[in-house]
């Protein structure tokens, strides 16, 4: 099994684009959700595979499974060049996991014209992979950009309250955030002096000759500004609450579990290693603003929330901040740990977006006010919550741990105060997180809740939205379990790498 | 098997039985309190062969969790006689709260998730016994957090355990907070938080040291062990089952912050230790305090487990003594010994006396209030016998186990630091009297309510722990009958000669007899408060000092903090979804860049520009024209 017959990368990215295909030529709606169980499946079942693999197969300049297709566009430099390293690998896998429970989610979900649903979801799906899967850096941008598009058109026609204008926000934001980091991109392209996009051969070129300081660092704050815009960093973060307030659940599970990751995965695997001087000069702004902005501020901002999709939205602000401040120590450690946080976030946002939704369908409501005693009705479904929100404040025994525990030992060496502020934050998780599970599923029933519940029958979890919850709530124990199932191959290909020229810069 | 073999048993077996219940076994609960049983017993017989089986079980393993670049994580055991003498305790107690959980919890509809998080717990807490790393130890102390949070919430459909389980554990995220910035300090200071790699460093005056990092890790000890000013927790956390009381918040997870600093007793720095000793003054006295003027019976036991807390890291931040060894005397880190020796004979005789008292509520149906019992002593002999023997060792009667370790920290705070000696021994007056106004309100005179009238003794599973615990808390105190077992602990305690000896003697004895007496004085007449009625302003004043801590933080929490965040939400809010959005929007908006693609309802516009925009490069790129 260890070879395919066919290249595992490219089918699964080709493989939900061709169902997502299908279904728009028309196929009856029956057999196009029985398809796409194969799209969001097939990928699932190759990032499992290439998961396991990984360490097995050889490695060409770092990445295994490095194939390079030609697309016609060599002249500039641009090539489809398929691999994973250490660390897009955990993030390929992130998105095979996550893209399958929100498929399976958005299958049972019923939904207004499912088919086309399901179809801007497969598209999603597959320009997820490819992100991961590029080492090309424009094949890498051009994915991310096949990916948002439906991610608004999502928003405004399936969106819930405020669509209109959160669709708005979303694509203007998004949009100026892709920009900015595209002409950093090129920027990069042109002065490397490489002609090529292709990530390998801009590293040879620059580590032979690397890049001016000043240079650098303007590279460097264009690409942290745009990306920046991408991840929420504060005070750029508004679109977040908003539109995962508004998307769909599916959509909200796979943009804010994975696409958004494409921000910090490009500064991870692009601009700290061609950029290292750009890091240091900038390290300093971006701790402040996110552990100021993204973990305090908003921390208590989330305390203030009494939507339940609003609060789910704010802390996933907020817990970014603690992969821009690993980002910033730059440490080995830092920066491993971010990738960890990344993939546990990445998780656990999704498991909350899906289960905040089950919990409205049998609320009718996001207002934490007018719930209350849901756990006597709803025991696996408050089990489940209850698991996610301390996924989510960080609990041994789940991934977002490690994530959060790794970039706290490396922010000391970057900075003690900081390091103290951001460990505050942990109070703050605790704080709404439990406030929210308490007021959902703990106590008396409210009389708001009671009335609702005697128009509607409140049910336990269904095994359709039962299945997708416990996929992802494997996930998290299992790298919570065992983490090196991740790291060993993320320190690998960064213990080389970026930690000992950020660590030589200084 | 080999040690490290049966160690992993000791460990997995309870978490083997967590998953078992929460996959298979939700709706089965006899089922599931069965394997929850049959894992503690597995823990109880193979951690007393380990922790008996003298220098060949004891051993240091590990292997590596994490790596990133230098730094490395490691799963490992570090199995010494303090560790040993835990795991004993953790493993006796264990069972004897499970058997009796099989009666108590008998009819209850959700039994498999109580018995779940009993072994989620046990897991959890076997976990700090073991760790050979701060790390690891900070793994599983989260992990206690949550078991206790879960079992708190058993009666989740109800309001007060519901903020009570959600209190405790934020109030213990406010220590671990400081504990977690201590380990990375430590960590970055010496390089390593390997328990004995620090103890090499330690020996070879390699250490670095600093008043912070202890104070730090301490400030976990002081969520967990439920010390002034992080103490509110612990009496709201008797929301929980009784049982659970018994096993987490009286003799094992509380005490794990004494036993987490034995651990780290090397990093201890004279500074730190003043702070530790007068915080744990501080709780003994204000819990005594507290103490007197409850009526619930589970309270009533809280307050005296956070007294005895306080007592236990007075003890250890009395730090080392000097022994004299003929001529020359050296320094025998005395604190240790008293504080864990202590921690042992509290576990029994606690545990014994939660168990009597979910004996009691349990023969009263659900009656909690001592002023509605009264008259137990007939209806329910064996629970009177033992809860008496519990009363009589944990206000030092001679030759009781309590006797024992409370004179070791007497005579080590008579030796370093008087004004705690006083304070201690008040606060030993003060327990003999509250614990002999429980037992004789509750036990003695006639019934005062028809629950009481009715009280019945409960099954076997209800009274054979007691009679296990019992005993153990008569003999616990006999160090000297088992010298070969945890011998590095035992040759610890402080033990007083000569004219000290007397000295603690005399005060020990006095102690307890004043305070004894006059609860049996004072409380004559058993049918309300005494001393409500007798001096109400004593009553008020003590019963503001309880509430204090109470007002404070729910002033904080309402008035500070959720003004702070409703502000903070307001700004966010108004200025930037608000003002410099929608302004900058507006800009946008009017320099038109792309705006018409960017309009609500025409989004599949910007597909077509990103679709031309596509077309356009490749055309370019292919050179077609």
């Amino acid at each position: 099994m260890i070879n395919l017959p066919f290249d595992p990368l490219l089918v699964a990215i080709l493989a939900p684009l061709a169902v997502a295909l299908a279904i728009a030529c028309g196929l009856p709606k029956r057999f196009a959700v029985k398809l796409a169980y194969v799209g969001f499946g097939l990928p699932l079942l190759l990032a499992l595979h290439v998961w396991f693999y990984h360490a097995a197969v050889p490695q060409t300049s770092g990445y295994a499974f490095l194939t390079a297709y030609s697309t016609g566009l060599e002249a500039l430099g641009i090539g489809l060049k398929l691999g994973l390293n250490g660390i897009s690998l955990p993030l390929f896998v992130l998105a095979g996991i996550v893209g399958f429970a929100a498929g399976l989610y958005a299958i049972q979900s019923g939904a207004e014209r499912l088919k086309i649903y399901l179809m801007l979801l497969l598209v999603m799906q597959g320009g997820l992979m490819g992100v991961f899967a590029s080492v090309d850096i424009f094949f890498f941008y051009f994915f991310h950009e096949l990916a948002l598009i439906p991610t608004f058109i999502m928003v405004g026609i399936w969106g819930g309250r405020d669509r209109n204008y959160a669709a708005m926000k979303l694509t203007i934001y998004l949009t100026a955030g892709a920009m900015l980091s595209l002409v950093g991109l090129i920027a990069l392209y042109v002065k490397s002096g490489a002609n090529s996009f292709d990530l390998i051969e801009l590293r040879r070129v620059l580590a032979a000759q690397p890049l001016g300081d000043t240079v650098q660092q303007n590279i460097f704050g264009l690409l942290a500004l745009g990306f920046g815009i991408l991840v929420s960093i504060w005070p750029l973060h508004t679109w977040a609450p908003l539109g995962y307030g508004a998307a769909p659940s599916s959509a909200a599970m796979l943009h804010a579990g994975v696409l958004k990751k494409f921000g910090l995965y490009g500064l991870i695997q692009i601009a700290l290693p061609l950029l290292p001087a750009g890091l240091v000069h900038w390290s300093h702004p971006i701790a402040w603003l996110a552990v100021i902005g993204n973990v305090l501020v908003i921390g208590f901002v989330t305390i203030a929330q009494r939507d339940l999709k609003q609060m789910v939205g704010y802390s996933s602000v907020m817990h970014m901040g603690y992969a821009f401040l690993g980002l910033a120590a730059g440490s080995t450690l830092g920066v491993g740990g971010v990738v960890l946080l990344m993939v546990a976030h990445g998780l656990s946002v999704a498991l909350m977006f899906l289960l905040s939704t089950s919990v409205y369908h049998r609320t009718h409501t996001f207002a934490l006010d007018e719930m209350g005693g849901l756990a006597q009705k709803a025991p696996v479904l408050a089990a489940l919550f209850v698991a996610a929100t301390f996924a989510g404040i960080g609990l041994p025994g789940f991934a977002n741990f490690w994530g959060e525990l790794t970039i706290f030992v490396a922010l000391w060496e970057f900075s003690p105060l900081i390091t103290a502020l951001a460990v505050a934050g942990v109070v703050i998780s605790a704080i709404y997180g439990l406030r929210a599970a308490a007021a959902v599923f703990f106590g008396p029933v409210t009389p708001e809740f009671a009335k609702v519940a005697a128009v509607n029958p409140v049910t336990d979890l269904r095994w359709s939205e039962r299945l997708p919850a416990l996929i992802l709530l494997a996930a998290l124990m299992f790298v919570g379990f065992w983490p090196k199932s991740l790291s060993t191959a993320l320190d690998a290909t960064l213990a080389p790498a970026p930690a000992a020229r950020v660590a030589a810069a200084k | 098997m080999t040690p490290v073999a049966l160690a992993l048993t000791v460990l997995l077996a309870p978490l083997g039985s967590a998953a078992v219940i929460a996959l298979f076994l939700r709706r089965q609960g006899t089922l599931a309190s069965a394997v929850s049983l049959a894992a503690a017993l597995a823990v109880a017989v193979a951690g007393l062969g380990l922790a008996l089986g003298g220098d060949a079980y004891r051993f240091n393993a590990s292997t590596e969790w994490l790596k990133l670049g230098s730094f490395s994580l490691s799963l490992g055991f570090k199995f010494d006689d303090l560790a040993a003498l835990m795991l004993s305790i953790v493993g006796i107690v264990g069972v004897c709260v499970h058997v009796f959980s099989l009666g108590y919890m008998h009819d209850d509809e959700a039994k498999a998730r109580y018995f779940g998080g009993l072994s989620i717990f046990m897991f959890s807490m076997l976990g700090i016994v073991f760790a050979d790393n701060l790390f690891m130890m900070f793994i599983f102390w989260e992990l206690v957090g949550f078991s206790s949070y879960l079992l708190i919430n058993h009666w989740h459909e109800r309001a007060a355990p519901a903020a009570a389980s959600k209190k405790a554990f934020i109030a213990n995220r406010v220590g671990d907070f400081g504990f977690l910035l201590g380990i990375v300090m430590c960590y970055w200071a010496n390089h390593t938080v390997n328990l004995s790699e620090l103890d090499a460093l330690a020996a070879k005056d390699g250490l670095v040291f600093s008043a912070l990092i202890p104070l730090l890790l301490f400030c976990g000890a002081v969520g967990k062990s439920a010390q002034l000013p992080l103490q509110v927790w612990l009496p709201d956390a008797m929301e929980g089952p009784t049982p659970v009381s018994a096993l987490i918040h009286a003799a094992t997870m509380v005490a794990a912050g004494i036993y987490m600093l034995c651990r780290i007793n090397v990093l201890m720095v004279p500074d730190a230790l003043t702070v530790i000793m007068w915080t744990g003054t501080a709780t003994a006295l204000y819990a005594a305090l507290c103490a007197i003027v409850q009526s619930d019976i589970k309270k009533i036991l809280a307050y005296s487990t956070l007294s005895q807390l306080g007592y236990m890291v007075a003890a250890f931040g009395l730090g080392s003594l000097a022994v004299a060894h003929g001529d020359h005397s050296h320094m025998v880190a005395a604190g240790v010994g008293a504080a864990m020796f202590h921690l042992m004979t509290h576990a029994f005789f606690k545990a014994l006396m939660f168990l009597g008292s979910g004996s009691v509520i349990h023969g009263c149906h659900h009656e909690q209030d001592i002023f509605k019992m009264g008259g137990l002593k007939t209806k329910m002999p064996l629970t009177f016998a033992t809860f008496t023997l519990g009363v009589l060792a944990i206000i030092g009667f001679p030759f009781l186990a309590g006797f024992f370790s409370k004179d070791a920290i007497l005579y080590l705070a008579y030796a370093k630091n008087t004004p705690v000696f006083a304070l201690l021994a008040l606060t030993a007056v003060l327990t003999s009297f509250y614990m002999v106004r429980l037992w004789k309100i509750t036990f003695l005179g006639a019934a005062r309510s028809d629950a009481a009238a009715h009280a019945h003794e409960g099954g076997l599973t209800l009274t054979l722990p007691l009679v296990v615990l019992a005993i153990l808390s008569v003999f616990g105190g006999y160090t000297a009958l088992y010298p070969k077992v945890f011998s590095e602990v035992f040759v610890l305690i402080p033990i007083a000669h000569g004219t000290d000896h007397m000295v603690i003697l005399i005060t020990s004895v006095a102690v307890t007899v004043i305070g004894a007496a006059s609860a049996l004085v004072f409380y004559k007449s058993a049918a309300t408060d005494s001393l409500g009625a007798k001096s109400p302003g004593l009553f008020g004043a003590l019963t503001a000092l309880q509430f204090s801590f109470d007002r404070g933080y729910d002033y904080y929490v309402a008035k500070v903090q959720q003004r702070f965040a409703l502000f903070l939400n307001f700004l966010e809010q108004i200025f930037l979804a608000g003002l410099i959005v929608r302004g900058l929007a507006g800009i946008v908006g009017l320099v038109g860049l792309g705006a018409r693609g960017l309009h609500v309802g025409r989004l599949n516009v910007y597909l077509y520009w990103f679709l031309l925009g596509l077309v356009i490069l490749w055309i370019y790129a292919t050179e077609i024209f």
